[in-house]
C-alpha cells in the first residue's frame, strides 16, 4: 500500500508534480477485457445517495462519482498519494495553506449547464463545510476565484493531508452549482448534472451501466463500457467471478484465505488497503469496570492471534491502535500482551470475582466469531460473558446519549470504524466532545486534546508519528481498548487487468486498463 | 359460487388489513430510533427533522397508522427514502421478475412432480415407488440455497453452460430464459418432492374408493380410470397445497434472487433492509402479502369450482 507520509520537502515535490499535470492528468489507453471493451464489476450494495455531502458509505458512491463527476485530484502513485485529475491543467501546492489550480477548458456539464468553472469548485467545497461530511473540511477556508478557470484554495491552517485525505477522497467531488441549486441544494441518486468520461444508467437493485459520454472532451478512459452489477452476497460475487461473469469483485476474509491457497486461473488478488480498525471497547465509567485493574485484566485476557485465525482465517492484520497500516503513527505493538495468568492476578488484586459482563456486537459472521473467542478467553479468567448480537440500527445508537439510556448499560462491545488516508481522522472520534457521541469508552484527557490539535497542524511526518504514537498510548492506558484487527479490503480480478483502487477500498474504474 | 366468491373476497380483505396492522406494528417495534435507522448516524438534526416531518414520524402513532392505511388504500406506498421514487414504481419493476421465477419454478416442479406421484401411486411398494420416495424426501430436505450453490458450481463454474448473475439482457428473450434456468431449478426442486408425495398419497386414497373399483369392474381401461377419474379428484388437495405453498415458494425466491443477484421483490427487501430504506421494505412486504393472498384466493376458487362440496364449507 502507498505510504502517505508527507513533509515540507514533499510539498515542494508536489508543486513540481503539479507542473506535469497535463501529462499525468489523463487515463491510460483503450482496453479490452474478456467481454470486449466492457469491464464488469460487482457493487456489494445499493446506493443511497451519490451526493458527496450526504452519502452514507464510500462504496459504491465513490466508484460511480469518480467516473462521472469532476475532481481536482485523484488517488494515485504520486508523492502524496494523489495525482492531478484529467479535469485540471495544473494544480500546485504553493505553500502550506494555499493550493493553486487551473481547470481544463471546454469540460461541459450535462443538461446544458455550461462548462465546469471555478465557481463550481468554490460552491462544492463551501457546501461540504455545511454537510454531513464537514469533518473532512476542517482545514478548508475558501476558494479565491481568479477567473473562470483559475482559483486558489485557501486553508485556515496548515494541513498536509488535505490533498489526499480531502480532495482525492469521495468528498472532494465537484458538483455543478447551477444544477444543484436548481435541485434544491442536495440530491440523491439522480445527479442534477454530470461531467465525466461516462454517463450512467442506474436500475435499482440490478445494475449501474456506464457508457461513453458523447460530450466528453477529455481523455478517453481505457474501457468504453463499465457494467456494475449489484451482488449483495460476497460469496455469490466470488462464485460469479469464478464463473467468468465478473472481472473484479471485493471478497471476504474466507474467500481471501481460500484463494490464497488456490487462485483461479488468470486471476490476481489485490489488497487495496486495510483502513479499518477494530477493537473491543470497555466502558470506563460502568460500575463493574470502573477499576482500571479489571480493564487491564481484560486487555491481558484476550487472545488477538486466535481471533485473527479463528474469525478472519489469518487474513487480517493485528491492530495495536487506531492508526491503520501504511499511515504515519502506526504502532507495531501494544503495551500489554496475551497473558491469562497475569489477567487472573489483576482480577484477584481488584477483588473482582464472579464478574458477569455483556459483550455487544454487530450481527455478522466474523464479529460473532470474534465475540465467541473473547467469551471463551474471558471465561478462562473467571469472567462470564453474554454475547448480544445486534442489527445495525440499535448497534450504532447504543453509546449515544441522545438516543436513549443504553449507554449507561454498555459494558463491552466490538467496534469497527473505517479510517481516511490520514492518521488525524480516527482520533477525532475520541476527543472530549465525542464522549457520549462516538467516544463510548467515556474518557478524556487534556494531553490528548492538545496532541490532537498539534497533530492536525504539524506537517513533519516524524513529529506527527510521535504525536500519534503517544495519543494511542494514552488511549490504551485508559484500559478502555483491546485492539483487535485491521481488516483488509481485498479484491480478486483478472490477472490481465491492471486494476486501480483507492486506499479506502473503492474501485477507480476509469483507470482500470488491460495489460 | 357467487356467494362463495363474495365471502372469500371479504376474508382476503380482512387478511390484508390484519397484515397491514401487523406490518405497521412490527416496523414500530424495531429497537432504535426509526429516523436514525433510516438516515444513518451522520445525519444532521435538520435532515432528521425534515425526514420526520416527511414521513409523519413527528405525529402520534395512531395518526401515523391512519395515514398509512389511507395511503395504502389509495395505492400510495410512499417514497424511496434516498431516490425519492415512488415505491409502487419500484415494485412494478421488480414484481414481474419474482412472479416469473415463482411460476417457472412451480411449472417445472408440477411437470415432474405430479406424474412422478401418479407413477409411484399406481405401482405402490415396488422398487420404483421406493426410489421415487427417497428422491422426493431428498429434494424436500435440501434447502434451496444449497441447491443454488451446487447448481452454480456444476453448471456455471465447472461446465460453463449457464450464467450465474442477473436476469439477462432486456429484449433478449433467449438470454433471459438462460438466466432463469438455474434459479427456477433451485427454487422448484423441493417442490418436485412435495408434489410427488402429495399426489401419491391422494391417488392411493382415491384408487381405493368404490367408484374407482366400479369403473375397473365395468372393464374401463386402466389409463382411463387413472387419468379421467382418479387424478381429477386426487389433484384437488395438490391445488390447495400449491396455493398455500406459494408463500413458501416466495421465500425460496428470496434466496435465489440474492444468490443469483437476480432482480425481484426478495432481493429488493434484502437490499433495502441493508440500506435501511424502510418505506421500500414496507411496500415490498405488503406486495408479497397481497400476492400471497391473491394466489391463495385463486387456488381456493379453482378447488371450489372443481369440487362443489368446498363452496358449502365456508
Amino acid at each position: 500500500m502507498t505510504d502517505l507520509k508527507a513533509s515540507r520537502r514533499q510539498f515542494l515535490q508536489m508543486a513540481a508534480y503539479g507542473g506535469a499535470a497535463t501529462m499525468l492528468g489523463t487515463f491510460p489507453g483503450i482496453s479490452y477485457s474478456a467481454s470486449g471493451d466492457t469491464l464488469t464489476v460487482r457493487f456489494d450494495r445499493e446506493m443511497e445517495s451519490l451526493d458527496p455531502g450526504y452519502y452514507v458509505g464510500g462504496h459504491p458512491p465513490n466508484d460511480v462519482n469518480w467516473c462521472v463527476m469532476p475532481a481536482l485530484v485523484h488517488y494515485g502513485d504520486g508523492p502524496g498519494g494523489w495525482v492531478p485529475s484529467p479535469y485540471v491543467e495544473k494544480i500546485e501546492v504553493t505553500d502550506s495553506t494555499h493550493i493553486d489550480f487551473t481547470l481544463k477548458k471546454g469540460l461541459k456539464w450535462s443538461g446544458g449547464f455550461g462548462e465546469v468553472t471555478t465557481a463550481d469548485v468554490a460552491y462544492s467545497y463551501d457546501r461540504m463545510k455545511e454537510s454531513e461530511w464537514k469533518g473532512d473540511y476542517v482545514a478548508y477556508d475558501r476558494v479565491d476565484i481568479k477567473d473562470k478557470y483559475n482559483g486558489t484554495i485557501v486553508l485556515n491552517q496548515p494541513f498536509s493531508p488535505f490533498m489526499s485525505a480531502t480532495l482525492a477522497s469521495g468528498t472532494g467531488i465537484i458538483v455543478c452549482k447551477e444544477a444543484v441549486e436548481a435541485a434544491g441544494g442536495k440530491y440523491t441518486i439522480d445527479i442534477p448534472a454530470t461531467c465525466g468520461p461516462y454517463v450512467f444508467e442506474h436500475k435499482q437493485a440490478q445494475y449501474v451501466k456506464m457508457r461513453p459520454n458523447p460530450d466528453w472532451s477529455g481523455p478517453k478512459p481505457p474501457y468504453a463500457n463499465i457494467d456494475c452489477i449489484f451482488v449483495t452476497e460476497a460469496e455469490a460475487g466470488a462464485l460469479a467471478y469464478e464463473a467468468g461473469e465478473l472481472d473484479c469483485t471485493k471478497i471476504t476474509s474466507n474467500s481471501y484465505a481460500r484463494y490464497n491457497k488456490n487462485l483461479p486461473p488468470n486471476s490476481k488478488l489485490t489488497v487495496a488497503g486495510a483502513l479499518q480498525y477494530m477493537w473491543m471497547g470497555i466502558n470506563t465509567e460502568h460500575p463493574k469496570l470502573k477499576d482500571i485493574r479489571v480493564r487491564r485484566a481484560i486487555q491481558h485476557a484476550v487472545d488477538q492471534a486466535s481471533i485473527i485465525q479463528g474469525a478472519y482465517s489469518g487474513t487480517a492484520e493485528p491492530s495495536f491502535g487506531v492508526v491503520c497500516p501504511g499511515l504515519v503513527g502506526k504502532r507495531d505493538q501494544a503495551s500489554y500482551s496475551y497473558d491469562p495468568g497475569k489477567a487472573r492476578e489483576m482480577l484477584a488484586e481488584a477483588g473482582a470475582s464472579g464478574l458477569k459482563l455483556t459483550l455487544r456486537t454487530l450481527n455478522n459472521q466474523e464479529r460473532i466469531l470474534a465475540a465467541q473467542i473473547i467469551q471463551a478467553n474471558l471465561a478462562a479468567i473467571g469472567i462470564t460473558v453474554e454475547v448480544i448480537p445486534l442489527d445495525s440500527g440499535p448497534f450504532w445508537e447504543m453509546g449515544q446519549e441522545s438516543k436513549g439510556d443504553t449507554w449507561k448499560d454498555l459494558e463491552l462491545w466490538i467496534m469497527r470504524y473505517g479510517a481516511g488516508t490520514d492518521p488525524y481522522e480516527p482520533f477525532q472520534w475520541f476527543v472530549r466532545d465525542q464522549v457520549g457521541i462516538w467516544n463510548w469508552e467515556r474518557w478524556s484527557s487534556d494531553e490528548f486534546e492538545d496532541l490532537f490539535a498539534q497533530g492536525v497542524a504539524e506537517t513533519d511526518p516524524d513529529k506527527r508519528h510521535k504525536i500519534y504514537i503517544r495519543m494511542q498510548e494514552i488511549m490504551e492506558d485508559t484500559g478502555g481498548y483491546v485492539w483487535l484487527t485491521h481488516e483488509p479490503e481485498v479484491f480478486i480480478h483478472r490477472a490481465d487487468i491492471d486494476a486501480r483502487f483507492a486506499p479506502s477500498g473503492e474501485m477507480q474504474m476509469a483507470y482500470f486498463k488491460a495489460k | 359460487m357467487w356467494l362463495y366468491l363474495g365471502k372469500r373476497l371479504m376474508l382476503s380483505v380482512v387478511i390484508v388489513l390484519m397484515a397491514i396492522l401487523v406490518l405497521f406494528s412490527m416496523l414500530h417495534m424495531i429497537p432504535g430510533d426509526p429516523i436514525s435507522i433510516a438516515l444513518g448516524p451522520r445525519a444532521t438534526p435538520e435532515v432528521q427533522a425534515a425526514y420526520a416531518a416527511k414521513m409523519h414520524l413527528d405525529k402520534p402513532l395512531f395518526y401515523q397508522f391512519l395515514i398509512f392505511i389511507g395511503n395504502v388504500l389509495q395505492g400510495d406506498l410512499g417514497e424511496d427514502v434516498f431516490s425519492g421514487r415512488a415505491v409502487t414504481q419500484t415494485l412494478a419493476e421488480q414484481l414481474p421478475y419474482t412472479i416469473v421465477l415463482a411460476v417457472s419454478a412451480l411449472f417445472w416442479s408440477a411437470l415432474i412432480g405430479i406424474p412422478l406421484g401418479c407413477f409411484s401411486a399406481i405401482r405402490p411398494n415396488t422398487w420404483i415407488d421406493r426410489v421415487t420416495g427417497i428422491l422426493s424426501v431428498g429434494t424436500i430436505a435440501v434447502p434451496s440455497f444449497l441447491v443454488s450453490i451446487w447448481a452454480i458450481l456444476v453448471f456455471s463454474i465447472t461446465l460453463r453452460w449457464l450464467p450465474v448473475i442477473g436476469a439477462g439482457d432486456e429484449g433478449d428473450i433467449v438470454d433471459q430464459l438462460r438466466h432463469l434456468i438455474l434459479p427456477a431449478f433451485a427454487v422448484g426442486l423441493g417442490w418436485v418432492g412435495y408434489l410427488a408425495r402429495m399426489v401419491r398419497a391422494s391417488m392411493l386414497e382415491v384408487m381405493s374408493e368404490n367408484y374407482i373399483r366400479s369403473a375397473r369392474a365395468f372393464g374401463l381401461r386402466s389409463r382411463t380410470v387413472i387419468f379421467r377419474y382418479a387424478l381429477k379428484v386426487a389433484v384437488l388437495p395438490t391445488i390447495t397445497l400449491i396455493g398455500i405453498g406459494f408463500g413458501g415458494l416466495l421465500s425460496g425466491t428470496v434466496f435465489a434472487e440474492i444468490i443469483f443477484a437476480r432482480p425481484g421483490i426478495g432481493k429488493v427487501i434484502y437490499d433495502m433492509v441493508l440500506a435501511r430504506n424502510f418505506p421500500v421494505v414496507q411496500g415490498a412486504v405488503l406486495a408479497t402479502i397481497a400476492l400471497y393472498v391473491i394466489v391463495t384466493l385463486i387456488a381456493d376458487l379453482v378447488v371450489s369450482w372443481l369440487d362443489p362440496r368446498v363452496r358449502d364449507s365456508l
